[in-house]
């Protein structure tokens, strides 16, 4: 239960609250003034006590302890004030600054242009960067000099804002700076001298180099080709005019076709040698280069001088023309007296003579062959290798080789399978010839009374060929390169079977001029089965 | 028709060829007249049916031998056969206006084969 309070009761609360408010106000506006600097507070049991301290105080503590030297000097220059961090940089006690010269802490270096600063510092704000000695630790400051006006009168204040950090950072920039200048000065020396290199090597290797943009258009040529063709600018005709004009459509046609397909280019060509007037074999190879995305980005060439190979070779396909032909007379006549008389023994009845002068013939016929395969290896490397074509019963010509090579190949079973039953068309001699490499090749490399079988068949709109030996195979290492110009499979010891390294080469020659495949499947010591493949 | 032997001249510089190809043609009743001197070919007392020429001969080139006999309206109508171990022969057969080749060394059933067949073809013509 609450007592009830009366009406008088609460008007002299409410004035008693009244005046209470009123002097609150007073109060505060004494401490806003700074009419008053100490209150005294009366509690329920005591009296208590509070000071104000002086209006500047929050500054000076706030002064006191910045980072930065703070001085206050009057007009003659001694110091009214300052705080410990300027005590600290000057190394004095705070008490010996007071009241003493401000030029008098400074350095002796910098004591005249400091007096010259504070002069100026009167009339205008001043900034500088000086050093103060601590022990003999100098600290680098910048100095700011400003008026202003105390109760004392006008007097300056200096701001000494330590560098020694900045500085460090400045030196290390430095630094940086500087070996980052050095990096790129080796840097720019190596690009130099390996510039300097590619030049000297370009220029030097014995051949002409050269690259071209994605269009095939030259940009760039060594000196070699300069000093070779005579030439003084790099145009885009720059090839085409200085090709033998023999080669020139040719080499044009495959170069414009690499270029558009981004293949590798060869060719064999002759550079007119530009005073002379004479032209010397090149061999050029290009390859296209590509960037990260695979977009052609330029072409590199080398063009080597192989005149002398050429030349040599030239007079070696001679060489091979002549001395075939100079081979080949003798054995006309051995073979022909042979004929001669193993037509008169035939006809005396002395068949055992006859059967004698039949396997010399044989002999002679090997050896004529021997000397025409030199010759169509002459030929199929100058393209001087002539096809007839003609359409002809494939199986027919199997049975007219096997009938053939069986007179040869008494010492083997020869088994055949002809299951062709197809014209094709073609050069029927050369495809006879291809067959009888495969027939002969299968009696040299197995042994004596093995089987050999012979097949045909037709697969997929092409006539297959085969020839299967039960013989020494191939060892894997050397079936890629089999079908190789004078490419010889060599058993335990050297030279352990006879022959060129000449026929498989030309049957592969023979076969690609006609638009088909030859192969092998071999295995060691267990056989080999030499195919070929032509479209029908 | 064939009452009379046909004539066969043949030019060689190797004697040996020369000889063989005389014994083998002999035998097929042929008449024949060789020389290792080509030249012989243009004062040959009668015409020959058939001319067999080589083509690399010491002193002499079968190419030129066989165009001058081919140029003579006299001569022209006989038929050449070039016989050689000249790896070109198909070519220079054609450009030298023969009339065939047989290529050394020679099968002689062949031999003989071309030889009547040319024969009998320049027969027929006439």
């Amino acid at each position: 239960m609450t007592e009830s309070i009366s009406y008088g009761d609460l008007v002299a609360q409410i004035e008693e609250l009244k005046v209470q408010l009123l002097e609150s106000q007073n109060i505060i506006e004494a401490i806003r003034t700074g009419e008053v600097d100490a209150f005294v507070f009366k509690n329920d049991d005591k009296h208590e006590i509070y000071t104000l301290k002086s209006a500047d105080h929050t500054y000076r503590v706030f002064i006191e302890k910045m980072a930065e030297g703070a001085v206050t000097i009057n007009s003659e220059g001694i110091i009214l004030y300052c705080n410990s961090s300027f005590a600290n940089m000057v190394g004095l006690p705070f008490e010996e600054l007071l009241a003493t010269f401000f030029v008098d802490h400074i350095p002796e270096q910098y004591k005249e242009v400091v007096s010259r600063y504070l002069m100026e510092g009167w009339k205008k704000e001043v900034k500088a960067e000086i050093s103060l000695v601590s022990n003999q630790k100098s600290t680098p400051v910048l100095m700011s000099i400003n008026e202003m006006t105390i109760d004392e009168g006008p007097a300056l204040s200096i701001i000494l804002t330590d560098l020694t950090y900045q500085k460090q950072v400045q030196q290390q920039l430095h630094d940086l700076n500087q070996q980052l200048e050095q990096t790129i000065r080796e840097r720019t020396n190596e690009l130099f001298r390996s510039r300097e290199h590619f030049k000297f090597l370009a220029d030097n290797i014995p051949a002409i180099i050269w690259s071209a943009n994605a269009n095939g258009t030259p940009d760039y040529f060594n000196n070699r080709w300069f000093d070779f063709t005579g030439a003084h600018v790099i145009t885009s005709d720059s090839f085409h005019s200085s090709i033998h004009p023999d080669d020139a459509s040719t080499y044009m046609e495959d170069w414009d076709r690499a270029v558009k397909n981004g293949t590798s280019f060869q060719m064999v060509h002759r550079i007119r040698e530009g005073a002379t007037d004479n032209y010397k074999w090149h061999f050029t190879q290009a390859i296209p280069y590509r960037n990260d995305n695979n977009d052609l980005v330029s072409w590199f060439g080398i063009s080597t001088d192989i005149n002398e190979q050429k030349l040599a070779l030239e007079k070696k396909d001679e060489f091979i023309t002549i001395a075939s032909h100079e081979l080949k007379t003798p054995v006309t006549s051995i073979k022909g007296y042979v004929q001669v008389l193993q037509y008169k023994f035939k006809k005396d009845g002395n068949q055992e003579a006859a059967d004698m002068l039949q396997k010399a013939d044989t002999q002679i016929n090997k050896l004529t062959g021997l000397i025409t395969d030199l010759l169509d290896v002459k030929r199929i490397e100058n393209g001087q290798f002539r096809y007839e074509q003609v359409t002809f019963d494939f199986d027919e010509l199997v049975r007219e080789i096997n009938e053939e090579t069986g007179r040869v190949v008494k010492t083997h079973r020869l088994g055949c399978h002809l299951d062709a039953n197809c014209f094709i068309s073609g050069d029927r001699n050369k495809i006879g010839q291809v067959m009888t490499n495969f027939i002969d090749n299968a009696a040299k490399y197995s042994p004596v009374g093995t089987q050999i079988e012979v097949e045909t068949k037709v697969i997929n709109n092409c006539v297959h060929f085969s020839v299967t030996d039960f013989g020494i195979g191939i060892p894997k290492e050397q079936i890629p390169n089999i079908f190789d110009r004078f490419f010889r499979v060599t058993g335990d010891k050297p030279n352990t079977y006879s022959g060129l390294g000449l026929g498989l080469y030309i049957s592969s020659e023979i076969i690609k001029r006609h638009n088909g495949r030859i192969g092998v499947e071999s295995e060691k010591d267990k056989g080999s089965r030499f195919y070929f493949e032509l479209p029908v | 028709m064939r009452n009379k032997a046909q004539i066969i001249f043949i030019a060689d510089d190797d004697e040996d060829i020369l000889h063989i190809l005389q014994i083998m043609l002999r035998t097929q009743g042929y008449l024949v007249q060789g020389s290792t001197n080509p030249h012989t070919l243009f004062s040959l007392e009668e015409l020959p049916d058939l001319v067999l020429l080589d083509i690399w001969m010491s002193g002499a080139d079968g190419r030129d031998i066989c165009q001058t006999f081919k140029k003579n309206p006299a001569t022209s109508h006989i038929p050449v056969l070039f016989i050689s171990a000249n790896s070109g022969i198909e070519e220079i057969a054609v450009n030298s206006k023969a009339d065939g080749y047989i290529t050394k060394p020679f099968e002689m059933v062949e031999l003989f084969t071309k030889v009547k067949s040319t024969l009998e073809k320049v027969q027929e013509l006439q």
